[in-house]
Formats: structure tokens, C-alpha cells, sequence
């Protein structure tokens, strides 16, 4: 008999990951708002405090500029900064550091620095949260050449990405869902890294290709269980990076089932969306389409506080279900 | 007073119509709001109503003549009006911009309604475009499925060159699943998307394929229309699928195809779930069969269809748009009243398979509604006791539309018989 998968839920794997990371290599260290003694925002580092210590386990004033510049500054004096943002939202503050300076270092210096950082950003509504703390800019950061973005969806990805973006020797922003904090999954021991430039197929399909940013890749997942009941039989794309974009792995999909559907909490316009979709057409995979891309998105309109607006504001399993079946049927 | 009678444009999309007939001859009086000419396009069949009382006269179009949209077909004057000289002139001429009349509402969605606009060339998919080159298919007089009109893959490999290779069935696994397929057999003039509703209803988690027979659907018909092609064809495509161990669920013809299909396949014909099924006794509706093959304008045919079910709202209307528009975009029609003529020569059933039914060894229910005016429930009668009969009141010749929650019932209550 063979003992069962070790299951942990997406924080504390991501809690491991810093953990491995820091018993392996002096140089890494955690610094961000409450991440100590309170175990951060939601509750991500935990009692590491109480295993690696104040020095390395940073609790840092209500400044995430003054914290995005001391990262950046011990990522170029050698160090290996993990800094945790208690919402993404609050990067705003932050952008000087990580767009004008981490992002572009390396390369207006000739390749004599690197920054080699973590900035882990949680996103995404569902949880009340409002305007200003529920938005998912992903988008924002994809467009900034030198940095690196990712978002996983499980709690394996979530550990095997962040061990991979903190070996990185550059920049690399991990956005974290906060409705996938709870949710359990099969995570291996030790260390293991998952590659920061690959997409995942979740589910193979014939009829459809549904790529789709974390907390929605989820959804599309659920909606595909919907469609095998009406005999659609629907593709899932989770994108897991999105710069940089394995359009690889969309191009051979949608070669396949010659429709593409892109699902992502951002708002629509401008989005990753856009880069999916004129990445096909651009692309080989042209003239296997049989039906105009759709793109699902976020409203264009800041997340509502009222629960109901909330849910509208973003894109719903119902949602994805329609629109896949509305492709697959030939009716777009 | 010569009022031009002109072929309307009855939805946004429409560039040319088909005259199906006329409804009042040249030279005969006619009464403004009568109907005075039926047409039909890629999504409706509508009757045009005469704009102005007075006598038919210049017709220029006859039934199946394809016009372009402002066609003039005909002129309605004032009897003894001396209408020559109201300048129409034949032969037809076109005239722009085109009348504009209400289509049923059913035919257009919102999406629908953005105009295309003139001389601009057919939408075709890159798919489709790309299929068209491989295969060589001429795409200039395809009617597209999609919307607006659309051209997409599927009908240009539906029109053009052989997309299945001879023998080939066109099959679809309408779910994936664990455990032994359930095959889906459809009867005559139906295809595979007929078995969608039944399936919805089926408890989820196995595999269930369904399967064009050869003309019907997608599927080409070979040289041979003869039953035991039909049959061949059926179980070559399901060796293709790696299908070993199966269910079958026949309907009607298909249900004929699945009791000749467990005869060869033995044991791993794990029950049969016949359905009304052909093949059981020698008659069947050769006035159905004569006029469903017939008919070619959704009039025309919407009669023949409303006597398969006993409720005769249970199928929609769908179904007789859908049977409409394969036979204008395949040569179905003349596949199918070649098989007719083979399997239901002069409204008889050819085929007899009571003998290999009372010869298989696993589970069997025969379905009939009691009601069933294509084949008679009395079929069922006389045959063995093993046999399960389940014999619906109030239910014609489809079951699985009519009763779906039933069927589906007996559906799963045979599969798990045969397990």
C-alpha cells in the first residue's frame, strides 16, 4: 500500500517554498507589512518568524516604496529579497522601484547587475475587498519588459514557482489569488522548481481551447466538467506565466480544436486577453481558425463592494459555460 | 398601375433567394395581402404576400430558380391594363435597393442584423479557407452555417471532397468517460445530433459515442446501400474508435443496425436497447418515407415530420430546418432514397431481424410508443420472453424526444443489465 499524496493548502505551500529556500541559501530573506509576528495579511508567512528570525523574517513600515527600494537595493548588493505586498493594489506605490529601477537595471548597466527579487502580490475580488484592494493588474506588470510574471493555480505550482522565481537572477513578480489560499492540493517534499516560462494543459480537448489567468483557469476547469455533459469537449489552458507567454502551447491547441476562448479577471480591455489573442492570429495556428477569438473579462469598471456587483464584475463559471458552448456550437 | 413583384430581401443577410413556387398562376386575379409566392433562403422558407390587387402577369421566375435579392419575377396590373407598356421588360432584371421584409423573428439575433455590405465577399473562417484549399473545394455558391452567413470548415468539408475516407463514418464521442461506451445508432433521415437530448438526460461518466450511418448526417455513402453495408460500416468505424466491449442503443433503422451488429460482435454486444427499431415486421409508413424524401421546402416536408412524434410540438422546428438544409448542401436526399429503395422497398420493410434478436444472448428491451405511426408498436409482440417490452401510451414513433426521462432511464436500467 502506498501512503497517500501529502495534500497542503496553496498558503502554506507557498510558506514551504520560502521556508526551503531559506534553510538552503543565506542570502534569501522575507520582508514585508506584518509578515512577522502577525503572519502577514493573509497569513502566508506564519510563525516563520519564529524559525528564521526578525533578520530574515522583515516586518517593514506602511511604505511599499521605501520597501520595493530596499529589495531592490539588497537584490543588487547580492541578496535574494522575497517581498510580500499585502495586496497588489498597494504596488502602485512601488511602481518607481520595480518598473523604472529593477526591471531595467540589468540592461542599462550592460548586463553588470542583476536584480535578483521577488515581489509576491496578492489578487484578484471575491472577497469584499473593493476597489482598491481587488484588482487583478497582471496586465500591468506583463508589459514591462525585464520583468518576469507569473501566477499559479495550485498548490504545487504556487511552491514550484516561487522556488523558481527566487533561484531566478532576475526580477520576477508572482501574483497569488486570494480565493486559492484555502484551496488543498497534492504538494511533493523537498525542493522542486516549476518552470517560470510554461504553460499548463489541465484538462485536453478536442472542441475548444479555453486559455485562461489563475483564479479563472480554475472556473474554466468547472465549466469544462459542464460542457463533457453536453458533449463539448473543451481544452483547458491554464497560462500559469504570462511573460513571458508560452505561446507554444496555445498555438498547438488551438491547431487543434481551431477555437479560443480567453478568460481573465482583468478588466477586458487592454488585456491578457488582447496579447492571447493577437498572439494566434499573428501565429501559424491563423489558418486553423474556424471561429473569431473570444475574450472574457472584467468589467470595465472598478470591482463594486456590493457582493452581487462583485460577482458580475468578473467572469463566473455560467459565463465561461455560455461562451464556450456559443464557440464550440459554431454560433460566434 | 403595374406594381412590380419583386424578390424581397427578408433578412439583412440575404443576397439571393430560392423561388420554391408560386401560389397564384400567370394571368390569374389576385387580392392585395394574398399569398403569391414562396421563397426560401439559408434560414427560413417564407410566403410573400401580393403588394397590390390586380392580375399576375410577366412572371419570369419558375420554382427552384435562384434570383438575386430585387429580382423582378412577375408584375401585378389592372385587368386588361396593357402591361408592357408600364416598362417592365423581361427577362428578369434586378433592381436596388431591395424592399426590406420582416423574416420570423426565431431566424435573426441581435447579431445578425449588421448588414453586409454589397460586393463584399463571402465570410469564410481562415479555417474554412484552409480546408477549401487543401481539398480543393470550389467555396463560391457555399451556404454557410455560421453566423451572418459564415462559411466554416464543417461546410466545406460537408460540400467538398471526400473528408472521411470511403467507408468512413462520421462519428462523435458526445461524452468521455470510464467504462464500456454506450454506441448511439440513429434511424433513417435522423443523424447523431438527434440523440443530444436523450444524452443530456443520462447519468454522467461513461463514454457515449454516436455515429452518422452512411448517408445520413456527414457520413458518405458508399457504392452500396445495402443493409449489410449499412451494418459493415457501422462496425468498421467502431473497430476506428478502439471500441471493444459496447452498448448498443438503437433507434428505428439503427435499431435494425444493432441487432445485426451484436449478431457479429457476440459478447462484446453487451445489451441492446432497441428503440422503435426497424426490422421487426413488414410494414412501415411508405406515405412518410415517399413524402419525407420528397419534400423540399420546410412546407413541404414540416407535414411528413409532424407524424413521427404523437405530440407533434415534441421535436421543434429545428428538425425540419436541419433535414431542409443538409439536402441543399449534400446530395443526402439522393443517398437516402437509395437506401429507402433498397432496406423499405414499396412501403415494406425488406430487412427482417427477428431471428438474429431471438438468437443473442444478453439483454434486450424493445421500446415502442403505442402511438407510433412510422412503424407499428405490434412489432414488438411475439418475441421472446427474455426480451423486455416497454410499451408507451400516448408516445409515437420517437420515444427518446417524447418520454426522454424515460428512455434514459431504461437506457441506464439495460447498460447496467449488460455490465
Amino acid at each position: 500500500m502506498t501512503a497517500p499524496e501529502r495534500e497542503l493548502s496553496f498558503a502554506m505551500a507557498i510558506q514551504e517554498a520560502m521556508a526551503i529556500a531559506m534553510e538552503a541559501d543565506d542570502r534569501v530573506f522575507l520582508m514585508g507589512e506584518d509578515i512577522g509576528v502577525y503572519g502577514g495579511a493573509f497569513q502566508v508567512t506564519g510563525d516563520l518568524v519564529d524559525r528564521f528570525g526578525e533578520e530574515r523574517v522583515m516586518d517593514t513600515p506602511i511604505s511599499e516604496l521605501a520597501g520595493a527600494g530596499v529589495a531592490v537595493g539588497a537584490a543588487l548588493t547580492g541578496m535574494r529579497p522575497v517581498f510580500e505586498l499585502q495586496f497588489s493594489d498597494f504596488s502602485t506605490l512601488a511602481m518607481e522601484q520595480i518598473v523604472n529601477q529593477a526591471a531595467k537595471l540589468r540592461y542599462m548597466l550592460g548586463g553588470a547587475v542583476s536584480a535578483p527579487l521577488v515581489i509576491r502580490m496578492p489578487t484578484g475580488s471575491g472577497l469584499g475587498g473593493a476597489a482598491q484592494h481587488s484588482q487583478s493588474i497582471e496586465a500591468w506588470y506583463a508589459h514591462v519588459p525585464g520583468l518576469k510574471v507569473v501566477e499559479p493555480t495550485t498548490p504545487h505550482d504556487a511552491k514550484g514557482l516561487l522556488l523558481a522565481a527566487i533561484a531566478d537572477p532576475d526580477p520576477v513578480i508572482v501574483f497569488e489569488h486570494k480565493l486559492l489560499y484555502k484551496t488543498k492540493g497534492h504538494v511533493p517534499e523537498g525542493y522542486y522548481t516549476v518552470p517560470l516560462d510554461k504553460a499548463e494543459v489541465r484538462r485536453a480537448g478536442r472542441d475548444v481551447t479555453i486559455a485562461a489567468v489563475g483564479m479563472m483557469a480554475v472556473r474554466a476547469l468547472e465549466a469544462a466538467d459542464a460542457l463533457a455533459q453536453e458533449g463539448i469537449d473543451a481544452e483547458v489552458i491554464d497560462l500559469r506565466s504570462l511573460r513571458p507567454l508560452d505561446t507554444k502551447t496555445i498555438i498547438a491547441s488551438v491547431k487543434k480544436t481551431s477555437r479560443l476562448l480567453c478568460v481573465y479577471e482583468g478588466v477586458k480591455a487592454f488585456g491578457v486577453g488582447a496579447e492571447v489573442s493577437a498572439a494566434i492570429a499573428e501565429s501559424e495556428a491563423f489558418d486553423y481558425l474556424d471561429a473569431p477569438i473570444m475574450r472574457l473579462g472584467g468589467a470595465d469598471a472598478p470591482i463594486p463592494y456590493s457582493p452581487v456587483l462583485e460577482q458580475a464584475a468578473v467572469p463566473q463559471v455560467p459565463d465561461i459555460l455560455e461562451a464556450a458552448r456559443r464557440l464550440a456550437q459554431g454560433r460566434v | 398601375m403595374a406594381v412590380e413583384v419583386i424578390l424581397p430581401r427578408v433578412d439583412m443577410d440575404m443576397t439571393t433567394g430560392k423561388l420554391t413556387q408560386w401560389f397564384v398562376a400567370e394571368g390569374e386575379r389576385v387580392e392585395k395581402g394574398q399569398p403569391l409566392f414562396e421563397i426560401e433562403t439559408d434560414k427560413a422558407a417564407m410566403e410573400i404576400e401580393a403588394a397590390a390587387s390586380g392580375v399576375l402577369r410577366a412572371v419570369t421566375a419558375k420554382p427552384g430558380d435562384q434570383l438575386p435579392v430585387g429580382t423582378v419575377v412577375g408584375v401585378i396590373v389592372a385587368p386588361n391594363e396593357d402591361y408592357s407598356a408600364a416598362g417592365v421588360s423581361a427577362p428578369a432584371r434586378a433592381v436596388a435597393p431591395a424592399p426590406f421584409v420582416a423574416a420570423p423573428a426565431e431566424s435573426l439575433s441581435p447579431d445578425d442584423r449588421a448588414p453586409r455590405p454589397a460586393g463584399e465577399r463571402s465570410r469564410m473562417t481562415p479555417a474554412a479557407r484552409r480546408v477549401a484549399r487543401e481539398s480543393g473545394v470550389e467555396v463560391a455558391h457555399l451556404v454557410g452555417s455560421g453566423p451572418h452567413g459564415r462559411i466554416q470548415a464543417r461546410d466545406v468539408a460537408a460540400r467538398g471532397a471526400p473528408a472521411l475516407a470511403e467507408g468512413a463514418l462520421n462519428r462523435l464521442w458526445l461524452a468521455r468517460g470510464q467504462g464500456r461506451p454506450l454506441a448511439f445508432l440513429h434511424g433513417f433521415g435522423a443523424d447523431l445530433n438527434g440523440w443530444r437530448p436523450l444524452v443530456g438526460r443520462l447519468r454522467p461518466g461513461r463514454p457515449l459515442l454516436a455515429l452518422d450511418l452512411p448517408g445520413h448526417g456527414l457520413s458518405p455513402l458508399g457504392a452500396d446501400s445495402s443493409f449489410e453495408a449499412l451494418v459493415e460500416a457501422v462496425e468498421a468505424t467502431l473497430v476506428e474508435e478502439g471500441v471493444g466491449d459496447v452498448h448498443l442503443i438503437g433507434h428505428s433503422l439503427g435499431g435494425a443496425v444493432a441487432i445485426a451488429l451484436a449478431k457479429r460482435r457476440g459478447k462484446s454486444a453487451r445489451s441492446l436497447t432497441l428503440i422503435s427499431p426497424a426490422g421487426l415486421g413488414p410494414e412501415v409508413n411508405g406515405d412518410f418515407l415517399a413524402g419525407f424524401l420528397r419534400a423540399e421546402s420546410e412546407r413541404s416536408l414540416a407535414p411528413w415530420m409532424r407524424l413521427l412524434a404523437n405530440d407533434e410540438g415534441a421535436l421543434g422546428s429545428a428538425m425540419v430546418k436541419t433535414t431542409i438544409r443538409q439536402r441543399r448542401e449534400r446530395d443526402i436526399a439522393a443517398a437516402q432514397r437509395s437506401i429507402a429503395a433498397t432496406l423499405f422497398p414499396d412501403g415494406a420493410q425488406a430487412i427482417s431481424l427477428r431471428e438474429t434478436l431471438a438468437n443473442y444472448a444478453g439483454p434486450v428491451k424493445v421500446i415502442f410508443g403505442l402511438d407510433d405511426r412510422i412503424i407499428p408498436a405490434r412489432h414488438a409482440r411475439g418475441l421472446s420472453g427474455l426480451v423486455a417490452l416497454h410499451l408507451f401510451p400516448g408516445v409515437g414513433h420517437m420515444p427518446h424526444f417524447e418520454a426522454r426521462s424515460e428512455i434514459a432511464r431504461l437506457v441506464e436500467e439495460n447498460v447496467a443489465a449488460g455490465e
